[in-house]
């Protein structure tokens, strides 16, 4: 048998009905999230109320930049320090990975020695160039 | 046989995660033209100016505050969501693969850690479900979306959070607050997609997440291969030349939107839409629009994986029709 086991039915997987309530449990919650983020009513001016780049200034281009309510403030140096961390962090992981990628790349068969190496050890060809989907 | 990527994910997680992809990249795409207009006016002229583009924001929105609280849901109420949480909470393992990564990236260690490899030439079981940078990305996006969530609400709901903060100038910090916050999630998915799509062994993108753990064939035949049999696949010819252009974009794209966040401070969107002189202006305004491309790229790489799983899904009906066909092996280009 050299034909491969689908694993079908061993893997672990969600019920249906496991599904439907969630998805029922999640429409009610967020029906009820966007009436009251609506003020509990139905969107009649919810909707546009920031337009500050229009013409003449739209709801919002009034408001002072500028806050003077220090927790608010703490708050929006917090989220600018995060943004700086991470975002120093998230560029090393991404010079971490291309690295990583570099190195592994390397120990691949290169396109030139598959084509060549496919008649020369008589291995099996893989039916994509080696290009996996 | 080398056993490439094992299939990871249920269907339902595969149609989750396509569907989460699409609504953020919605979210994106109307949230940035809104805290970054003057750089990215044309992406908000594109979505019906700021009437549009709003709107389309708060549908999406909603989409998302759907699809979180699916989520939550799923992991409360079923064994497999339970059990899939064990597993995605970080151990000792997942800081070992992160020092190992580093030691491999300066040529220090020989193979990646177990818990780095996305690659994984190995059984199924030997294999974490998520790497230790696919856990990070778990937690950390859903502490974000949820925060994102919140401060959205609370924007939306305007007249409520003036009444709690008294002022309009502490509403207009929470519509700060909110768009610098989408900053962190917003560089986490461009490097997302440079980690899932320019691996070299998965180039041009890794199945895992489309194609479900249910539909993917294994074999445990053949268990006498050395190393993790990376050596016994062949390059792309073209992956040199992408996997850098879009090193060098994800890398231009990550520094704009992180310096934009620092100097546009203050309330999102200016009176009128303005372009702003000057040459670091110009520099974020080039390298933001890079940033934008980068998540285009995303879009159509997770368009694309859904291709791939429709072919996949026909080729195995095909082979259920004909179970003789060929010597019974399932046609795949991982083998």
């Amino acid at each position: 048998m050299t034909g491969y086991d689908l694993p079908e039915d061993d893997v672990d997987t969600y019920s249906r009905s496991a599904i439907v309530v969630a998805a029922a449990v999640s429409l009610a919650v967020t029906a009820l999230l966007a009436w009251v983020a609506a003020g509990f009513d139905v969107f009649y001016e919810g909707l546009f109320r920031v337009g500050p780049t229009v013409e003449g200034g739209g709801v919002g281009a009034d408001w002072v930049a500028g806050n003077t309510m220090p927790a608010l403030d703490l708050l929006i140096a917090l989220v600018h320090a995060a943004d700086v961390i991470l975002g120093v962090f998230i560029l090393f992981l991404l010079l971490l990975h291309w690295a990583a990628f570099r190195r592994l790349a390397a120990r691949m068969r290169s396109p030139e020695e598959a084509r060549e190496g496919v008649a020369a050890d008589g291995g099996t060809e893989r039916p994509e160039g080696g290009e996996p989907e | 046989m080398t056993n490439l990527d094992h299939g990871k994910f249920t269907r339902m997680t595969t149609t989750f995660h396509s569907l989460l992809a699409l609504d953020v990249f919605a979210l994106f795409f109307t949230g940035y033209a809104i805290m970054f207009n003057d750089h990215l006016w044309w992406l908000l002229v594109l979505m019906g100016g700021n009437v549009g583009v709003v709107a389309l924001h708060r549908i999406a929105g909603l989409g998302l505050v759907a699809l979180v609280t699916f989520w939550v849901v799923m992991m409360l109420i079923t064994d497999t969501g339970r059990s899939n949480f064990r597993k995605v909470v970080p151990t000792g393992d997942d800081i070992a693969a992160f020092v190992q990564d580093v030691k491999f990236m300066l040529g220090r260690a020989d193979e990646r850690h177990p818990n780095a490899r996305q690659f994984a030439g190995y059984d199924s079981d030997e294999v974490p479900l998520l790497s230790y940078v696919g856990k990070g990305v778990v937690f950390i996006f859903a502490i974000e979306l949820t925060l994102l969530v919140i401060s959205g609400l609370l924007i939306w709901s305007k007249t409520g959070l003036m009444q709690y903060f008294a002022t309009k100038t502490a509403a207009m910090a929470f519509v700060v607050f909110h768009g610098l916050l989408g900053i962190i999630m917003l560089m986490g998915v461009m490097f997302h997609i440079f980690e899932h799509g320019f691996h070299p062994a998965f180039y041009p993108l890794e199945t895992k997440a489309f194609i479900p753990r249910r539909m993917i064939p294994e074999s445990h035949d053949d268990e006498d291969v050395e190393g993790t049999g990376i050596e016994r696949l062949s390059l792309a010819p073209s992956w040199n030349l992408v996997a850098n252009l879009m090193g060098v974009l994800v890398t231009v794209g990550i520094v704009s939107v992180m310096t934009a966040s620092i100097v546009d401070e203050g309330y999102p969107v200016p009176r009128e839409l303005a372009v702003e002189g000057g040459v670091i202006e110009l520099l974020l305004t080039i390298g933001i629009n890079i940033g934008i491309f980068v998540l285009f790229v995303g879009l159509v790489l997770s368009l694309y994986g859904n291709v791939i799983r429709r072919r996949w899904e026909r080729q195995l009906q095909e082979q259920r029709e004909r179970p003789t066909a060929g010597d019974g092996e399932v046609a795949s280009a991982e083998d």
